[in-house]
């Protein structure tokens, strides 16, 4: 089990990176841990998983020891300004942020700034044993990830170059963890590697582990023995199996994942996902 | 002028929007229609089986008359974009802006408006019967049906005219008057000139704010006349988008045609899942056999339920795809995945 305070967990869209995501603060708060769920920029799969029927900026606890916030970027905004550049009191913040919004929308690297600045205030602040990141999906990872680095390039000095560093260091640190989340098919596989393979190249971002998801099990009976079973469902439903699982095969072992979860069969809700999934982690350790 | 007929496959991430989009290009060329499919990040594969070099410029799909095939490409179409609405000096200063870039490549709503401008495009041009278009998956699909809107808030915003201080941008004048201080203010915080380069570049963009706006209502009435096809699978986290979805398309005033449901279990096997298995003499491959039709079994019933509470909640009609082991690669296997489709008929997809 990872041992350190961040996690970001990324993946293509629809391969359950926010399942996951939910899953490994689901175990990490029954283990004890105080942790906190963040939505980077879509909270709404994350809140679905955890049953959260609100979600807000400030975190909300949703069991025990574990609560859920989103990035709201305006309040992100703030927070930057105030907090963490120490714009002082006197100086307007609301034209100010104004001002900054057209930034954020536009300028490379600041809106990226802003929202991956939140977890990382967020571990500092000491509140939480672990933060887990529902983070972009893997087109736009390294561009979040990156985001300290770039602005450093596209600020020469003052106070946002420091601030830069100091979060592109708690995102270099040991105890900061990437996980990429894939489904063992062509497309999803093919852009994890991809993209697992830039992030190793940069020295400044965590280096990827790699999760399979859904992955199916042995169906336990032969090829040749399914071919023979009389025609019907148990035989095409044999044959769909075999087939997924063999098909499935070629990509897990192209994407060598540390980490296989199963499919599930037969689940209503995405909270019912999250909690299987959970203790799938906690029996494979 | 022809009367083209336009598909918009929408729909969230990773449910097969791409090939159920191609699959039915494909089999309406097949029947003797021009059509043309737009795809949005096709597995390398079925890109290749569709042409090769696949960009905005419709391909003729080799060996398969009547079917053309594109690939979006972002970058090009806003590029194309600029050309066309911008005056040269402007295009010339925006297309090597690094701001202009990062707008292109990131802002989900920029490749919205590429799509959407596309089919708008392919529609006018004429040439084809049916043009089918996939949509980038952002917003759950909806950042497509806002993007010619959101396009002018991002242009021609409230904050850009606080910046700009004008309606029409008189320049550099009327800004340094109105918001000098701010620029000072903010960029002795930033530590570089970084926000009066933004608004020079905004200001080079707001110069096609009128173009784009008429240019959005126009293809604000393409969205409105194409029939529109959901795609989603039974899974618990696509049917909570789809609802989501319905729900904002309804905000935009546009009624789905009808929902696919992909990766669909026949629902005989859930009946079947209830009666022993027969006709096999080895004990334990009988029991591994009923056990996995026990779960397959479950899941049908499971994706029969959801099918049905999604059509009769909204009154829509819905059409199954099934669950194939690998997605199609070729465009023959893409007509045999149309052909095993059940009820495309009632979604207008008349093949």
């Amino acid at each position: 089990m990872f041992q350190g305070n961040l996690i970001f967990v990324s993946g293509k869209g629809g391969v359950g990176k926010s399942a996951v995501t939910a899953a490994l603060a689901i175990l990490a708060a029954r283990d004890g841990k105080r942790v906190l769920a963040l939505g980077l920029t879509d909270t709404a799969g994350l809140a679905g998983h955890l049953r959260a029927e609100r979600v807000g900026y400030e975190p909300t606890e949703v069991r025990r020891g574990l609560s859920i916030a989103s990035v709201d970027r305006a309040r992100a905004l703030d927070e930057y300004l105030k907090l963490q550049l120490r714009v002082p009191q006197a100086v307007p913040t609301k034209p100010l942020s104004n001002a900054l919004n057209v930034l954020v929308d536009t300028a490379p690297g600041i809106r990226e700034i802003v929202s991956i600045g939140k977890p990382i205030y967020e571990v500092w602040r000491g509140t939480w044993d672990l933060v887990v990141v529902d983070a972009p999906p893997t087109g736009q990872i390294e561009s979040y990830l990156g985001a300290p680095v770039t602005i450093r390039e596209l600020v020469p000095a003052g106070i946002v170059q420091d601030q830069a560093r100091s979060l592109a260091d708690t995102l270099q640190s040991p105890a900061t963890g990437l996980i990429l989340v894939s489904t063992p098919s062509e497309l999803s596989v093919l852009e994890t590697i991809e993209t697992a393979d830039r992030l190793r190249m940069r020295a400044d971002v965590p280096n990827p582990a790699l999760i399979a998801n859904r992955v199916f099990d042995e169906l336990g009976i032969s090829g040749e023995v399914v071919e023979e079973l009389p025609d019907g469902p148990a035989r095409d439903a044999a044959l769909l199996h075999e087939h997924l699982y063999q098909a499935q095969e070629h990509w897990l072992r192209e994407l060598g994942a540390s980490v296989e979860l199963p499919f599930l069969f037969g689940l209503l809700t995405p909270g019912e996902v999250a909690a299987r999934l959970a203790r799938v982690l906690e029996e494979t350790g | 002028m022809k009367r083209v007929r336009s598909f918009i496959v929408s729909g969230a991430g990773g449910v097969g929007k791409t090939t159920i989009s191609a699959g039915i290009a494909a089999a309406l060329a097949a029947a003797d229609t021009e059509a043309l499919v737009l795809t949005v990040d096709p597995a390398r594969r079925l890109a290749d089986a569709l042409g090769v070099d696949l960009g905005n410029e419709p391909v003729p799909v080799p060996g398969r008359p009547n079917l053309w095939a594109a690939m979006l490409d972002v970058t090009t179409s806003w590029e194309a974009i600029v050309h066309h609405y911008a005056a040269p000096d402007v295009a010339d200063r925006l297309l090597v802006n690094p701001f202009f870039r990062a707008i292109a490549d990131r802002f989900p709503a920029a490749q919205a408006f590429a799509a959407a401008e596309q089919m708008a495009e392919y529609i006018e041009s004429d040439h084809w019967d049916v043009v089918v278009i996939d949509t980038p998956p952002s917003g759950g699909g909806i950042d497509f049906f806002l993007a010619p809107g959101r396009m002018g808030d991002l242009i021609g915003g409230r904050l850009l005219m606080w910046l700009t201080g004008a309606r029409l941008p008189g320049r550099r004048l009327l800004y340094r008057i109105t918001a000098r201080p701010m620029f000072k203010l903010t960029d002795a915080v930033l530590g570089g000139p970084l926000l009066e380069d933004v608004a020079e570049f905004l200001l080079d963009l707001r110069t096609m704010y009128d173009a784009l706006s008429v240019r959005s209502k126009t293809i604000r009435r393409h969205l409105s006349r194409a029939t529109t096809i959901i795609v989603t699978t039974a899974d618990p986290t696509p049917m909570r988008e789809t609802r989501r979805f319905f729900q904002e398309l309804q905000d935009v005033d546009v009624s789905p045609t009808g929902v696919i449901f992909n990766r669909s279990l026949p629902p005989s096997w859930a009946r079947a899942a209830r009666r022993p298995v027969t006709g096999v003499s080895d004990p334990e491959v009988r029991a591994r056999v009923r056990d996995n039709l026990k779960r397959w079994g479950g899941e049908a019933r499971r994706q029969e339920d959801a099918r049905e509470e999604l059509a009769s909640h909204h009154a829509v009609p819905v059409a199954t795809i099934p669950w194939l082991p690998d997605a199609p690669t070729t465009v023959d296997e893409l007509l045999a995945m149309l052909e095993a489709a059940d009820g495309l008929g009632h979604l207008g997809v008349g093949i």
